[in-house]
């Protein structure tokens, strides 16, 4: 049984479903004809529960990008367009007209990437800004919600589509990057978040 | 021995040509030139490192040398920095060297290139340079990534009030970069045409997140990219203030200091200031963990100096404090122990405490402190271990707090914490009599006095009065006396006496025992005594009294008032050499009178009073006006009277009045003065200096002309408040004498209205009878006028009748009769239908035959067969018409007429019944009066009576009923038939 539960498929979503911020390492590969092996029996409603977290994260998605650049001060609250356009390379791309086993597997790259991204973001800001309470609050419950996402979506594939691996990309990795290029970067993504998270709220 | 010398010769000559090759080999290899020159970069110190080697050295020699290092920036030419750095080397060593560059090293390609020369003492001179090495290039710019613009230095730190260079790079030179600090625009030096350098002078410290510095790349309005970096700037390290160590147990080194600001910076660029201690007789060093104070661990190995260096150190600054100290001299002892009080009384106590012991022979010097109601009292004692204090001279029951602190007693170094505890005093008897005062209303028979004492203070009750005990003592009659008990706090008692002498005595009693009895006389005279009442005036420190000294001895005077609104009666005692006093209290309220009774006490304690005095601490305007009465209005003077007022209630003394008076007349009045109102308009003013004088004729007025009065009392403080005049129209100056004649007539010819009703039955008869006399009728004057002799008058008693003709009317007809709706049917049982003018047969005197006729004039019920003056009228008939039927004016013209044609000349006015003749046509013939009568009954003509038509049925009113009431009078409907 313990075999099992440490098959080749499933550590690498334990990982997924346990990184901590920052985490930039890829997942190992496995092989795509791996076994599906979830512990746990997924919940009935689960694309209720995504819907549902979709629309919590699409809610406070401006918020959180609003406390975001006005956290960073100037030049960043007047040069949104310049500054934190949503031009972020490498960013998993979604089919709002795919089947709901491309959707999922889709939102699932795009949930790992944020994640990972929002790790690093949540990172630095409490770097430098320490003070910045409020914007740490809410970086942290978007990346709450993201996790739970990210397992409604895993157990989702894997119990209805029998998916046990997915090939992911994460977020860029900022630790080389000066402290004005984070800024900037953290500006992007989460302008990227808010606008990408409003079209998969209404695509699911 | 020659072979010896020559060999001698040829060593030295061997020997001086070995060192001169050998100086000529070293002036050969010399100078030392520099080689292998390789220069790194650091982005983030900005720095160049060059490393190098030196040639030519001799082998396991070191060489002092000096190296001049030249930097150039952009181009070789463009020299920026030469200098020297002076080392010793040792053969094969590599030397290193470091310069930090103002400009970012990204924004400029760098040249280095070094020379050295030999600064030996062991190579005498001439020492020369050697040659420049070769120019080594450093450049940045080509490892910079994809960008179209860069700007550096990134995430730079550096200190507030420090110069700071930053440049960018631009990739493209079509585009226009602007740069902006904290949104401000900076401009900058173009270096080349792809860089621009920016030099900030002393940067402000802003937040320890960093300052923005971003650069913005256009073309034309199209930005095509923001680039920035984020500049660190820290505050300036301070030297740790008040740095000193002490101990409380010789076993520990408490040393603190105040800090001062904290340089930390966000993005964990520079963390707070460390500090750490350095002792240099022991050479040990400790890093502290906190901010602002370290523990040091005493050695026991007896070291009494210490010499403590702190420093404070930051990323970009090392700060240190230094202090030497003897340790017995830094001695902060702990806080006294066991703080205890004994033989607690009323005015003392024992006070005990302990003290940390340090060593044997240590003395502490303590420091007690006392407080208590309000005071503080202090006291030093020096003791060993156990300290022990007489506190004497305190106040019965009285809480204090005693607390205690000590210190090293041979070498001061500060007083440890306080160590306290509270304790209470006991009770004592109250050291001062109550102040008692009385007030006396006299009745018949009785007294009614009503004592007043005042609580006693804190200092003399010496502790919590329980009762008051007054002893009142009949002097009349030495042996009755009573004795009431008045628990407190109750500060007044009723007393109701005969008309003796009484002795008053009361005392304040507590716990422990009585006070002094204050003592007080009522004397059995009444005390009605007539005083005058002065008027004083307060001023805002109270009021100041003074009076004259009471004949006799007195052991003193009481000067009482009330106060208000409390009503509370107040009272001072002033010594017996004093005849002036202040009053003053908070509780005196501007606008409130005050009446002050200042009384002379007897050596027998009796009061008398003296004199009154009334005053207010502060007058103001009279709150309302009198209430004017305006009476004896003629058409040239009207009297305004306002007794009602009170000039006592009044919030200041009344002085008198001001009465305004407008009018349309420009001039004023005798005794009125112009005067300006608050809102700008003029009137006149009259002033009136006494305040019981509150009445004022108004005369020299013009009649029919009006009037506005305004009567204001006024103080010293002004005048009342504003309000509505009064208006005041003087009569016609002719309309009284008229009332005195027309009265009277009026009167008159009421009396003879009313004579002329009640002899009414006489003047008919005598003016008008109902059957006219003809003698007396003005026929027969006509007819002596015309004197025809042949005419005679027929005498009624010449008449006898031959038969009475019964001409028996219609049953049921009935005329309604306007106003009594009695139908003359009813009327007509009580009254013959004939008259009986023929004389009955034994009246009968004349012998001619008798004319009998029908005198319709006096029936009634003739109008029911037709009246020529009345015209039916059709429903339909306009009411217009109507009206020219009815009119009176028409009927009495008509009849007029008739009279005309059938008397003639007879007089209308002789007679107000008309009559009329039977042969005449009244209607046909007078067309002119009536020509619009439509309809014209043909009977009507053929109608022949007789008849008087009283006036007041004839003479309908003049309104639109007038026709109705023609029709009731003649029913048209019976009319008709």
């Amino acid at each position: 049984m313990a075999s099992s539960c440490l098959s080749p498929g499933v550590v690498p979503l334990l990982l997924v479903l346990h990184w901590k911020h920052g985490a930039g390492s890829p997942l190992p590969i496995t092989p795509v004809n791996a076994t599906c092996a979830i512990r746990h029996p997924c919940h009935n409603n689960l694309m209720n529960q995504i819907r549902s977290q979709l629309a919590q994260l699409n809610g406070s998605a401006n918020a959180l990008f609003i406390l975001y650049y006005t956290a960073q001060g100037e030049p960043f609250p007047n040069n949104l367009d310049k500054l934190c356009g949503p031009n972020v390379t490498d960013f998993p791309p979604f089919h709002a007209n795919g089947t709901e086993k491309a959707k999922l597997v889709e939102l699932y790259r795009i949930v790992v990437y944020l994640g990972t991204s929002l790790g690093n973001i949540t990172r630095d800001q409490k770097i430098l800004n320490p003070s910045a309470l409020s914007l740490h609050s809410k970086l942290n419950a978007t990346a709450d919600i993201l996790r739970g996402l990210l397992s409604n979506v895993l157990c989702r594939l894997c119990s209805k589509y029998h998916v046990g691996h997915v090939d992911v990309t994460y977020g860029p990795d900022t630790s080389g990057k000066d402290v004005f290029q984070k800024k900037k970067l953290g500006c992007q993504l989460l302008g990227k978040y808010k606008e990408t998270i409003a079209v998969l709220a209404q695509a699911f | 021995m020659a072979l010896f010398v020559v060999f001698q010769t040829t060593f030295f000559l061997t020997l001086l040509s070995l060192r001169t090759y050998q100086s000529e080999v070293l002036a050969e290899r010399l100078p030392l030139t520099p080689v292998s020159l390789k220069v790194s970069t650091n982005s983030i110190h900005q720095s160049l490192h060059l490393q190098w080697t030196v040639h030519n050295l001799p082998y396991h020699q070191e060489l002092k040398m000096v190296f001049q290092i030249q930097i150039s920036r952009i181009e070789t030419s463009n020299v920026v920095w030469v200098g020297n750095y002076s080392t010793t080397v040792k053969w094969n060593q590599v030397l290193h060297w470091s310069w930090e560059s103002e400009l970012p090293l990204e924004c400029a390609t760098h040249f280095v290139r070094i020379k050295s020369v030999m600064d030996d003492a062991s190579f005498p001179e001439p020492n020369f340079w050697s040659n420049w090495s070769s120019w080594e290039e450093v450049s940045v710019q080509d490892s910079l990534e994809k960008g179209i613009l860069f700007v550096f230095p990134k995430d730079k730190l550096v200190e507030e009030g420090s110069n700071v260079t930053i440049c960018y790079v631009s990739r493209n030179i079509q585009n226009n970069v602007s740069c902006y600090l904290e949104g401000k625009q900076i401009h900058g030096e173009q270096l080349d045409p792809h860089v621009t350098a920016f030099n900030l002078n002393s940067v402000p410290f802003i937040r320890n997140r960093g300052t923005n510095i971003y650069c913005e790349a256009s073309q034309g309005n199209v930005s095509k990219g923001i680039e920035g970096i984020v500049l660190f700037v820290s505050k300036v390290l301070e030297e740790p203030k008040d740095f000193s160590c002490e101990t409380q147990d010789f076993k520990t080194l408490h040393c603190t200091w105040d800090p001062g600001t904290d340089t930390a910076l966000g993005w964990s660029k520079q963390p707070s200031q460390s500090y750490t201690l350095f002792e240099s007789f022991s050479g040990e060093k400790k890093l502290c963990t906190h901010k602002n104070w370290c523990n040091w661990q005493i050695t026991q190995d007896s070291q009494e100096t210490y010499n403590f260096t702190l420093i404070a150190e930051n990323y970009l600054r090392k700060r240190s404090v230094n202090i030497l100290f003897n340790l017995t001299h830094r001695v902060y002892l702990m806080n006294p122990f066991n703080v205890d009080f004994e033989n607690v009384n009323a005015t003392n106590a024992i006070m005990t405490w302990k003290v940390h012991s340090m060593r044997n022979d240590f003395t502490c010097l303590c420091q007690i402190e006392l407080h208590g109601e309000g005071k503080m009292m202090q006291y030093d004692v020096s003791i060993k271990v156990n300290g022990e204090y007489f506190l004497s001279e305190l106040e019965p029951a009285t809480e204090y707090m005693a607390r205690v602190r000590c210190a090293d007693a041979s070498h001061f170094w500060k007083w440890s914490e306080w160590s306290g505890q509270n304790f209470t005093t006991l009770e004592a008897a109250p050291s001062e009599a109550p102040d008692v005062w009385r007030s006396v209303n006299s009745e018949p028979g009785n007294h009614t006095v009503t004592l007043f004492w005042k609580p006693l203070s804190k200092l003399h009750a010496n502790g919590k009065i329980l009762f008051y005990n007054v002893v009142v003592e009949n002097l009349d009659k030495p042996s009755r006396s009573e004795l009431r008990s008045i628990p407190a706090p109750a500060n007044s008692t009723k007393l109701i006496l005969d008309r003796c002498s009484y002795q008053i005595c009361v005392t304040a009693n507590n716990s422990v025992g009585a006070s002094p009895a204050s003592i007080i006389v009522i004397s059995a005279d009444p005390e009605n005594k007539e005083v005058e009442e002065e008027r004083i005036a307060g001023t805002d420190g109270g009021f100041s009294l003074s009076w004259k000294p009471q004949p006799g001895d007195v052991i003193g005077y009481v000067v009482d008032w009330c106060d208000h609104p409390q009503d509370v009666l107040q009272w001072k005692n002033v010594g017996p050499n004093t005849t002036s006093t202040v009053i003053s209290t908070d509780a005196f309220r501007p606008g409130v009178r005050y009446d002050f009774r200042i009384y002379g006490l007897s050596t027998k304690r009796i009061a008398c009073l003296l004199e009154k005095k009334t005053g207010y601490s502060q007058e103001l305007a009279p709150s309302d006006n009198p209430h004017v009465l305006v009476d004896m209005l003629t058409s040239h003077s009207f009297t305004l009277s306002w007794k009602d007022y009170s000039t006592e209630s009044q919030p200041g003394f009344i002085q008198g009045y001001h009465v305004y008076l407008k009018s349309k007349a420009r001039q004023c009045h005798p005794r009125f003065q112009k005067a300006v109102l608050s809102d700008g308009s003029e009137c006149c003013k009259y002033k009136i200096d006494n305040p019981e004088e509150k009445a004022l004729i108004v005369d020299n007025l013009k009649p029919e002309s009006s009037y506005e009065i305004f009567v204001t009392p006024f103080t010293s403080a002004g005048e009342g408040p504003n309000a509505t005049f009064t208006k005041v129209t003087t009569p016609d100056e002719h309309s009284s004498m008229l009332i005195h004649i027309l009265l009277p007539m009026v009167f008159c010819v009421l009396l003879i209205m009313i004579v002329c009703y009640l002899k009414s039955q006489w003047i008919k008869e005598t003016c008008y009878p109902d059957i006219p006399d003809p003698y007396k009728s003005s026929i027969l004057s006509l007819i002596k006028f015309k004197e025809n002799p042949h005419l005679t008058i027929m005498n009624v008693s010449d008449c006898i009748p031959d038969a009475i003709e019964v001409v028996s009317k219609p049953e049921g007809t009935k005329i309604q009769i306007l106003g009594t709706r009695k139908s003359l049917t009813e009327t007509e049982l009580t009254k013959p239908n004939y008259l009986y003018l023929l004389p009955t047969e034994k009246n009968h005197s004349g012998p001619g035959p008798c004319i009998c006729f029908e005198n319709f004039t006096y029936n009634q019920a003739a109008s029911d067969s037709g009246f020529c003056g009345h015209v039916p009228v059709s429903p339909k008939a306009p009411p217009s018409m109507l009206g020219l039927m009815t009119s009176p004016e028409n009927v009495l013209k008509a009849l007029e007429k008739n009279y005309m044609n059938s008397l003639g000349e007879v007089p209308a006015g002789e007679t107000s019944l008309n009559y009329v003749s039977q042969l005449a046509s009244p209607m046909s013939g007078d067309k002119d009066s009536l020509p619009t009568n439509p309809v014209e009954p043909p009977y009507c003509s053929e109608y022949k009576m007789q008849m008087a038509v009283p006036l007041r049925l004839a003479l309908p009113r003049p309104t639109e009923n007038s026709s109705l009431s023609s029709i009731t009078l003649l029913d048209p409907g019976e009319h008709y038939r």
